[in-house]
């Protein structure tokens, strides 16, 4: 058995015992965790509550496919110290973040100055975040490793914008697109998000199909996954040629042609109100310091669902909450990750577009 | 009910009845945006000051009339307040008169008058009055900044205010004279013939836009893409187009790019979605 497969196996029997709070010991590093018995997910209907002990066991389980989609990320999470039913906040910036955990110097244009970026690399530090209840992680969409395919991009992040602009952060591995369904099921209360009901995540489902298609006869592969909530992240792995200008101005611009093609179906507007009744296409996310809801990443669903990687064939069969931070090791472990090649299946969209010039 | 537009008081005499005023129509136009028909972008209306050469923000627009070609005299919001309104919050009410009295040329737009509080009383009062003599009140009214003249008269159980053009405002070139022109009975007689055959009672529901009915199909079928006749070779072009959209996209993104950039501060803000900053993916 591999180390990695040694160390998953070691933590997995250390959580075994019963105490409600011990210090893990991961590899050479020593983790406190408490509280292991705390509630995080309330569950619904037959499906018990999952807590604190849960989470930790289910990102040990998961971490040989997890950890390879965050490294090198700046990343930023969500924390729910209370559970998914209490206060949330986002959390940036560690002031003491531990030893074992790589970090990152990036200048941010919010705080006039440099700040301390988390890079989720390692089992100890994926834990570290569950320990702190940050159960959402958003990882950036470009990293601070220019190889392969930004080799001669800078590394300098810090001291100014301009350094950061300069550097490879800027020039993101994937264009992203995130179908949010504003589709109400009639049960939600005032103001509240619409919630998840099978109407709506049939024609999110239909609408990322035809995208798919669309894209395809550009000849572009792009992938899905669950956001783990109502709707649906697309994501276009790129050659790290454009930055996140051009990134983004190409999701908007794929976002206006469906507009006019299914201009019922979809909406871009930023109000809530004239979203009602459409799926919003997002295409905000691409932009620097942004991030979606991670791959495998559990949401704030009372079932604990996670944001699941799944094959096209395979789309018209799932539901989101088939997917839980109960059920999602065992299919990992029987079908492996259909998100596994992203980086090697990267497209370079300048062959596409010089192509089109010189035509 | 829609809200209120106006609420004062109908006075006459030494009565005065607190009423609320509704719009009693609404255009059904279907509106348009204008577009740029080559590129298909929304046109923006600007307020650009040519002597300056900048853009004007509202504060500081000003109303000016123009007494002589290119001559104006400015006049400012405290000018307006300034001028005497006697009947802001109330109908004044001047003389009942038959309604047939009023030429209907005179009408401008109609509205709903309902009793405002505690009003119920004076209000029925008022309104069966006027259905009994069949009368229909001139008064007058201030409504958005300008005195109107209006009529008040009971409808189906409700008083109706209809505002009415100042005689002033009426034009008086005529068509050319008729009174010259020989018409004999016989010819009457056939024109009465086919009036007859005509002459039913009014009933407003028999008529429609046809015009707007036509138009908001033709927007439906444009939105269910059912124009495009021969679609699957449509669609292959279209695919083509998304290539040049991306491309032209890509290549504004880049220009974007090189041209100097405002503070990197207020750039992140103006590009921030409002809802973002509490949900994520």
């Amino acid at each position: 058995m591999s180390r990695v497969g040694t160390e998953v196996e070691s933590v997995l029997e250390q959580l075994e015992a019963r105490q409600p709070k011990m210090v893990l010991t991961i590899d050479e590093y020593e983790l406190p965790v408490t509280n292991l018995e705390k509630v995080l997910w309330p569950g619904a209907g037959r499906h018990r509550a999952l807590t604190k002990r849960d989470l930790l066991r289910y990102l040990t389980r998961v971490s040989s496919w997890l950890l390879p989609h965050l490294k090198g990320r700046p990343m930023f999470t969500t924390r729910y110290p209370d559970g998914i039913t209490g206060k949330s906040f986002y959390q940036k910036h560690w002031d003491k973040p531990p030893k074992f955990a790589r970090t990152v110097s990036i200048y941010s244009s919010h705080n006039e100055g440099d700040g301390e970026y988390l890079i989720c690399d390692n089992l100890p530090t994926l834990l570290f975040l569950a320990q702190m209840g940050g159960l959402e992680l958003h990882p950036w969409f470009s990293r601070v490793d220019p190889a392969p395919d930004a080799r001669g991009r800078s590394r300098k992040f810090s001291g100014s914008e301009a350094n950061l602009e300069r550097s490879v952060l800027n020039y993101p591995d994937f264009v992203v697109i995130d179908l949010d369904p504003y589709l109400y099921s009639g049960r939600e209360g005032k103001g509240e998000e619409p919630e998840l009901h099978r109407k709506a995540f049939k024609r999110t489902r239909e609408l990322a199909l035809r995208l798919r298609e669309l894209l395809g006869r550009l000849g572009l592969t792009i992938y899905v996954k669950t956001s783990g909530r109502t709707g649906l992240h697309l994501y276009l792995p790129i050659v790290r040629k454009f930055d996140y200008d051009a990134a983004r101005s190409i999701a908007e611009t794929i976002g206006r042609y469906v507009l006019q093609q299914w201009p019922k179906e979809v909406t871009l507007e930023w109000t809530v109100v004239r979203r009602t009744g459409k799926i919003f296409f997002d295409y905000n996310q691409n932009t620097r310091g942004k991030s979606l809801a991670s791959i495998l990443c559990p949401r704030r669903h009372p079932l604990g669902t996670v944001s699941m990687p799944v094959h096209w064939e395979d789309l018209e069969e799932i539901y989101p909450t088939d997917f839980t931070i109960r059920t999602v090791p065992d299919i990992l472990e029987d079908r492996g990750d259909p998100w596994a090649n992203i980086l090697e299946s990267k497209q370079d969209l300048s062959e596409l577009l010089e192509q089109r010039s010189a035509g | 009910m829609a809200r209120a537009i106006w609420s004062g008081s109908i006075s006459f005499g030494m009565v005065s009845i607190p009423v609320k005023l509704f719009g009693a129509t609404e255009s059904k136009d279907i509106s348009f945006n204008l577009l740029h028909a080559t590129c298909g972008s929304r046109l923006q209306q600007r307020r650009w000051c040519p002597t300056d050469e900048v853009d004007v923000p509202w504060a500081e627009t000003a109303r000016g009339y123009e007494y002589s070609k290119g001559q104006y005299v400015m006049l400012t919001e405290e000018d307006f307040e300034r001028l005497p309104l006697p009947s802001k919050h109330t109908i004044e009410l001047t003389s009942f008169v038959e309604e047939k009295e009023i030429d209907p040329v005179f009408y401008e737009r109609s509205y709903y008058l309902e009793p405002g509080e505690r009003a119920e009383k004076p209000y029925a009062l008022l309104l069966r009055a006027l259905e009994q003599r069949k009368l229909t009140a001139v008064a007058t009214i201030t409504i958005r900044k300008k005195e109107q003249l209006c009529a008040i008269r009971a409808h189906e159980g409700t008083i109706v205010l209809e505002t009415l053009f100042y005689p002033d405002e009426i034009r008086l070139e005529r068509g050319m004279d008729l009174s010259g022109v020989k018409v004999s009975d016989r010819e009457l007689d056939m024109a009465f013939t086919l009036i007859d055959i005509f002459r039913k009672p009014f009933d407003p529901t028999e008529y429609h836009d046809h015009y707007r009915e036509a138009l908001a199909e033709l927007i439906e079928a444009k939105l269910e893409g059912k124009q495009v006749v021969k679609a699957p070779a449509a669609r292959e072009t279209r695919v083509i187009d998304l290539a040049d959209a991306l491309k032209r996209s890509v290549e504004a993104a880049k220009k974007e790019a090189a041209k100097p950039k405002p503070p990197a501060r207020a750039r992140t803000r103006a590009s921030r979605p409002a809802r973002r900053t509490r949900k994520v993916g």
